[in-house]
Formats: C-alpha cells, sequence, structure tokens
C-alpha cells in the first residue's frame, strides 16, 4: 500500500478575479478516509474537480493512483459525488443508473445485476415497491440522495470522492453514508470527502487537510494533527481515598505544568516535552483504583477556529477572496 | 468510444420514449394524409354542388345569352336545368329587376343571381352577387359556362346549327405537366415543386424543433446539476457530441416514419379515397431518384449538425429558458430566415441573388434542397456548397465544444459577448 491514492502537487488554479487553489500539494495513501475541510469557497470544490479532471489546474500536477488523471479510462476507478446533487429528473431510476455505471465503463448488463442489490440495500427496493422502476422526480429528496449515492459506486470505484457528503443528508440517511465510508475502508477502498462538519470529519477521518482561502492551513493525520495542536491536558480521577498519592506525583514540574484540582477529578496542563504515557505509567504504579485517565486533546473544531481564522486575517491583509 | 454509444443510446432512447415523440411521429402522416386526401375530397365535394344551379339569371343582352347559359349550367350532370330561370329584362329595368332578386337571395329562395347585359354578349364582363360568390368551384364554373355560352351565341350567329355548335363547343381540358431534366423526361413539373416545398418544410421544421430540443437538453443538464456528474465520467466534447448525435437520430428516425408513411399514402391512395366515397384523383407524385434522395439526407443531417451545435452553445452560456430564448434569437433568425427565402427561391431558383442565398452554409441545408428538386443543379455547385456547409460545421462544433466546455458548470448571470470570447479563448 505503498502507493498514493492520491498526489496532488503544487496546483494552481486561477479565475478570473481570484485565485481559488494556490500552490496546493496532497497526499493521500490508499485505504484512508481523508478529510478535506475548509469554510465555505476554500476551494474544496475546486480542489475535487480539479482531481476529477473536470477543470484544469493552470499549474501543478494530479496523479491518481499513481497516474497522471488525464490518462483515459483512469477516472473510471473514481467515484464522485458531487455537492450539488443532480440526476435526470424525467429518467426511471434503473435505466438512470444504468447509464452512469455504463458512463464508468461498466456494461449494462453487469450494471443491471449490480443495481438491484444496492437498492435493496438502501431500502429503494421493498416488497411492496420497487422505487428502481418509477421516475426520478416521483421520489423523495431523501431517496434522491440515496440513488445519487448509488449512481457514485455502483461501478466499485478504487478511490471514491465525496463533496459534503452529509450536506441535507436526514440522520438516518447521514447514518447509512457513515456506514457505508465504514465498509468501503474496510474493502481497502480509498475515500476522500470534503466538508465543514468538523464533528463528522474528526470521527471518521485517518488524516485530514485543512484549506483555507485556496491554500493549505495544515494537514496530516488525525492524531498527529491533534497532537501538535493539543494544549495537552490529562484528566485524572481515583478512588476517592487515593487522592493524595496522585496530588504528590502531580508536584513534579517536569511532568507537569500546572494542575486544575476538580473535586472529583484533576485536569493536568503537561509541561512541554512530558509523555501523557509516562504519567500513565506512573499513576498505575501507585497501585491505587483508577477511575479515568483521558487524554483531552482539542477538537479539530477549535484547531481549525484557531488556524483557519487566523488565516483569514492574513488573507485579508493579501485583500482576495 | 463506449461512453459515447451510452451518451447517444441515452438521448435516443428517452427522447424515443416519450409520449410527445410518438404523438407528433403518428400525427405527422396523419396531417400529411389530410394534406393530400382532403383536398381531392373536398374537390369532389365542392364541383357537386347545386348551388351553382340555382341562380337567376337577369337577361339583358337581347340575344338569349341567358337561355344558353342555363341550358349549359342545367347540363352539367350535378346540374338541374329546372334551377336556373332566365329573366329577360331590358336595360332599363335593369336595377329594378336587381334589387327584386336581391330580396329572393336574401330570403333563400335562390343562391345569387348573374347579370348579362351587352358587354357579356361580347364576352368581356358579367356580373354575378350571391351567397356562394366566394366559392371558387362555382364561380369557375358560372364563368366558364357564360364564355362557352358567349362563343356558342357567335357561332350560331355566324350560321352554324345548333347541334354542330355544341359538337364543336365541348371542350374541357387537363394540362398533364411533365418535367424535363439532364437525365431526359420524368416526374410531374407539379409534383417537384410540391416535394421542394415539402422537403424544405420538413427539414426546417425538425432542425427547428430538435435544435430546440438541444437547446433544452443542456439547459436542463445545467440546472439539475446532472452535468457535472457526467462530465466526471466522460469529456464534455462527448457529451455534446452524444447529445447531437442522439437527438439527430431522434431527428431522422422521425423524418424516416414520415416519409415511408408518405410513400405508403401516395401508393394506397385510391383505397383511401374509395373509403372516403371519393374517386381516386391524380397526385402529382415528385420525381426524387435515389442519389437526390441521399443529396437531401446529406443536407439535412449537416444543417442539424450546424445548428444542434449552435444552440448547444446558447444552452451552455444560460441558465434559465428565459435566458435562453433571448440568447437563441440570433440563431433563430438564421433559420427563419432561410424559411422566409423557401418561396422566393422555389419561384425562381435560377437568380443571382436566390443562389448565392443558397450556397451561404446557414440557409444552404434548407435552400439547396429546393433548388435540386426544381431545377438540375450541376454537382460541382452541390459539391462546393456542400464543403463549404461541413467547414462551417466543423467551426460551429469546434467553437460549441469550447463554450459548452466552460459554460456547462457556469452558473447564474448571462455571459457578455466578451466573456464567452474568453471561454472559447482559455477553454481547455
Amino acid at each position: 500500500m505503498a502507493e498514493l491514492a492520491l498526489d496532488i502537487q503544487s496546483v494552481v488554479k486561477r479565475f478570473a478575479q481570484h485565485v481559488a487553489v494556490r500552490e496546493l500539494s496532497l497526499q493521500v495513501p490508499q485505504g484512508a478516509v481523508y478529510g478535506l475541510l475548509g469554510p465555505n469557497g476554500a476551494g474544496k470544490t475546486t480542489t475535487i474537480r480539479m482531481i476529477l479532471n473536470i477543470i484544469m489546474p493552470d499549474q501543478g500536477s494530479i496523479r491518481v493512483l499513481g497516474r497522471s488523471n488525464r490518462e483515459p479510462k483512469l477516472l473510471d476507478r473514481v467515484g464522485y459525488l458531487p455537492e450539488e446533487r443532480g440526476l435526470y429528473k424525467k429518467m426511471q431510476v434503473r435505466r438512470l443508473l444504468r447509464f452512469l455505471a455504463e458512463l464508468k465503463g461498466i456494461s449494462a448488463r453487469e450494471a443491471d445485476k449490480r443495481i438491484g442489490p444496492w437498492l435493496e440495500r438502501l431500502t429503494l427496493k421493498t416488497a411492496e415497491k420497487d422505487w428502481g422502476l418509477s421516475k426520478v422526480d416521483e421520489l423523495s429528496r431523501g431517496m434522491q440522495q440515496k440513488v445519487q449515492f448509488i449512481a457514485c459506486l455502483l461501478h466499485d470505484p478504487d478511490v471514491v470522492i465525496l463533496d459534503e457528503p452529509f450536506s441535507g443528508l436526514d440522520p438516518i440517511n447521514a447514518q447509512a453514508l457513515k456506514d457505508t465510508v465504514i465498509e468501503l475502508k474496510r474493502r481497502g477502498k480509498t475515500i476522500l470527502f470534503s466538508t465543514h462538519l468538523m464533528e463528522s470529519a474528526e470521527r471518521m477521518c485517518d488524516s485530514v487537510c485543512i484549506i483555507a482561502r485556496g491554500e493549505k492551513v495544515l494537514d496530516g493525520s488525525v492524531e498527529a494533527v491533534k497532537s501538535e495542536h493539543g494544549i495537552r491536558h490529562v484528566a485524572i480521577a481515583v478512588a476517592n481515598q487515593s487522592t493524595d498519592g496522585v496530588r504528590s506525583l502531580l508536584d513534579d514540574p517536569r511532568m507537569v505544568k500546572s494542575v486544575d484540582d476538580q473535586n472529583r477529578f484533576f485536569e493536568v496542563e503537561l509541561a512541554d516535552g512530558a509523555n501523557p504515557q509516562e504519567l500513565l505509567r506512573r499513576v498505575v504504579a501507585l497501585g491505587v483504583p483508577i477511575e479515568r485517565f483521558e487524554l483531552i486533546q482539542p477538537s479539530l473544531h477549535q484547531i481549525f477556529l484557531d488556524r483557519v481564522g487566523a488565516k483569514g486575517v492574513e488573507a485579508g491583509v493579501t485583500g482576495h477572496g | 468510444m463506449g461512453k459515447l454509444w451510452a451518451v447517444v443510446k441515452r438521448e435516443y432512447v428517452e427522447r424515443v420514449r416519450s409520449k410527445w415523440f410518438v404523438i407528433a411521429t403518428v400525427l405527422g402522416p396523419v396531417l400529411m394524409a389530410a394534406m393530400i386526401v382532403v383536398p381531392i375530397w373536398l374537390a369532389v365535394r365542392s364541383s357537386t354542388s347545386a348551388k351553382a344551379s340555382n341562380i337567376v339569371i337577369l337577361d339583358a343582352t337581347e340575344r338569349d345569352l341567358g337561355k344558353v347559359v342555363a341550358q349549359s349550367l342545367g347540363n352539367d350532370i350535378q346540374g338541374d336545368s329546372s334551377l336556373a330561370r332566365v329573366r329577360r329584362v331590358s336595360p332599363a329595368e335593369l336595377a329594378q329587376a336587381e334589387s327584386t332578386v336581391t330580396r329572393d337571395v336574401i330570403a333563400k329562395r335562390f343562391e345569387g343571381y348573374l347579370v348579362l347585359d351587352s358587354a357579356s354578349a361580347r364576352g368581356t364582363t358579367a356580373r354575378y352577387a350571391g351567397r356562394n360568390a366566394s366559392t371558387i368551384p362555382d364561380m369557375e364554373k358560372i364563368e366558364r359556362t357564360v364564355e362557352q355560352a358567349v362563343l356558342v351565341n357567335r357561332l350560331r350567329e355566324a350560321g352554324l346549327d345548333a347541334e354542330r355548335v355544341q359538337e364543336i363547343s365541348r371542350v374541357k381540358l387537363d394540362l398533364k405537366t411533365e418535367r424535363i431534366t439532364d437525365q431526359g423526361r420524368g416526374g410531374s413539373g407539379a409534383g417537384n415543386v410540391a416535394a421542394a416545398f415539402g422537403a424544405s418544410f420538413v427539414l426546417y421544421m425538425l432542425i427547428v424543433l430538435y435544435g430546440q430540443t438541444i437547446l433544452r437538453g443542456v439547459i436542463d443538464e445545467k440546472n439539475s446539476r446532472v452535468a457535472e456528474v457526467v462530465v466526471a465520467s466522460v469529456k464534455p466534447e462527448s457529451l455534446l457530441g452524444g447529445k447531437v448525435l442522439g437527438v439527430g437520430c431522434v431527428a431522422l428516425t422521425q423524418l424516416a416514419v414520415w416519409t415511408a408513411s408518405m410513400i405508403l399514402i401516395v401508393k394506397y391512395r385510391a383505397p383511401i379515397l374509395a373509403r372516403l366515397g371519393a374517386p381516386n384523383a391524380p397526385v402529382p407524385v415528385p420525381d426524387v431518384g435515389f442519389s437526390a434522395a441521399l443529396t437531401l439526407l446529406a443536407f439535412f443531417v449537416l444543417g442539424f449538425v450546424l445548428y444542434a451545435a449552435l444552440f448547444a452553445a446558447i444552452g451552455a452560456m444560460v441558465s434559465n429558458e428565459q435566458d435562453a430564448q433571448q440568447a437563441a434569437t440570433p440563431v433563430t433568425i438564421l433559420i427563419v430566415m432561410s424559411a422566409v427565402f423557401i418561396q422566393p427561391v422555389m419561384l425562381n431558383p435560377t437568380s443571382t441573388m436566390n443562389k448565392v442565398i443558397s450556397w451561404i452554409p446557414f440557409s444552404a441545408p434548407i435552400l439547396m434542397p429546393v433548388r435540386i428538386s426544381i431545377i438540375p443543379v450541376p454537382w460541382y455547385e452541390i459539391l462546393l456548397v456542400m464543403l463549404g456547409l461541413i467547414v462551417a460545421c466543423l467551426v460551429c462544433v469546434w467553437l460549441a465544444a469550447r463554450i459548452y466546455r466552460v459554460g456547462i458548470l457556469m452558473y447564474g448571470k448571462r455571459p457578455s459577448l466578451m466573456e464567452v470570447a474568453r471561454w472559447i479563448k482559455y477553454a481547455r
């Protein structure tokens, strides 16, 4: 799995009035769930469109599964769920799905074989009703979302790109989408999705890239990003009678910067360079019953606000966006 | 290639399955049948009208012209000699007699009245007033009858006896026309004019209808945002090409159904007319050879591609139907102008101006077929015009592809011409 699923190098895209993406580089390893995070107008959709060769970058290169994304048929291995969902309204669902599969190089016969199970899986086909035989505009919005999702995955792509997949989804569909993403990952597929919803990104992603105003703010695995930005707080709680031992332990200034005694637990700010695992070992060595030992990391949301907020000010100075 | 085929297939199948297509395809031949059968049926019907005989003849000629007219009117198969009444009046009493008989006509005792005076006897004028004054067959019949009667009177005065006069003066001529081309004689001239008009009109109609279909299709794909899903899988050029080909095939299907039913209707018109209780009548059959038909088809295909590309480019530029109608106006004017020139070109296919107009790529698809059907056009001229049309097609398709590539993902306000020029320049 050394090969990268996506390798974007110094990509630049300018539009008439502004620069949508500047010098963006990012690498997505195969089998990863990768989040492309950023506020509206950050250049997420432009980046995704460039990956899919819908628009061409002015500079830089994009490789998908180790090959240039301009190679014919390569993008047949990529599934795409655009932010603005779109289906032919007057077409029958099955025929539409067959058509979209054919565009990805799947034969009509093979597509027909796959459509049935997918419809059943997303409850578009039940004992009473087969929505696959209805026209798209007879379906509810939620059902149309499901159809769009099937269209994105019907050709069993190795790389799945979802642009704001959670926007406009009801909780049930959002859950179904999350389950499917996890299942795709289990099957070794690579998933890249853009979102501005940090909670879902934090729960699902292995790695993230935060961009703002067309530029990368940070990227890396979720753990790395968090530890890098962690204020490194640890919450420790032990059975009531053993608190004294812990207190003496926390007096070590090489380990602990400050302690906030919260009565029910201690909130500890670690000293620079201190390893929380070492602290845990020491607490365990005390031999007291531990009720809680938790690394309190800042949420992606917090990091996002900190970093993008600062970036926004800079961008304001340079005067675009 | 497989993907282009998938797009072509979708465009074709989805449209051919639509109710609108089925209705139009079936309605076309029905209308055509009506165009052929109804006039014949009406002609037969209207000539059975006995109204032309149910008139009063005010005879002020003092030469008994009225009596001869009345006889001839009655002599017709459908006529009834007892119906036409002759009233001899002196020229002075004419005004009085006319007002009397006008009241009779108003009271529906007669259909109308015919005034014959000394001018009628000389064969220059006659007057008719009546309820059926605007019925062309009736009026033609009365006119012919009076002419005939004048002739009969003259012959009698020249000393011929009545029977000889009848014999000599009975003439009913039907002019049959035939066309001569470089290949020799064949077909009827009238048939070819009809074919030229019919073919150019059908081509015009199909180009307008299906050009609009493409325009709407592109806007629909843009508005429903499905374009983005599709261009993530195929090149925009393939989507554009597939759309033009697919819709073109729909138009060709319709053309084929219409042509086939036209041929069948002309061939089996006798039984159809018999069903309607009308005798068979000769229909001018056009003389369109295989190569001429092939030329027509080539002009249609090229013309369709030319206009389809333009309509698609316009669809890509705009985001809603209202803007589309406005933006499409220049293209619509081009095609409507071509249709406006159908008649002048048909009437005078050899004039220099009409020739030049039929060479312009935007009007050639509609006007060249007209000229080819009516007069022999040298093959090199056809070839040159077709080459020009092919070049125009390539240019338009190239421009359309560039505009399409950029426009299909653009939403919001209509771009200015400058912006479109920029799209064409920078589209990659």
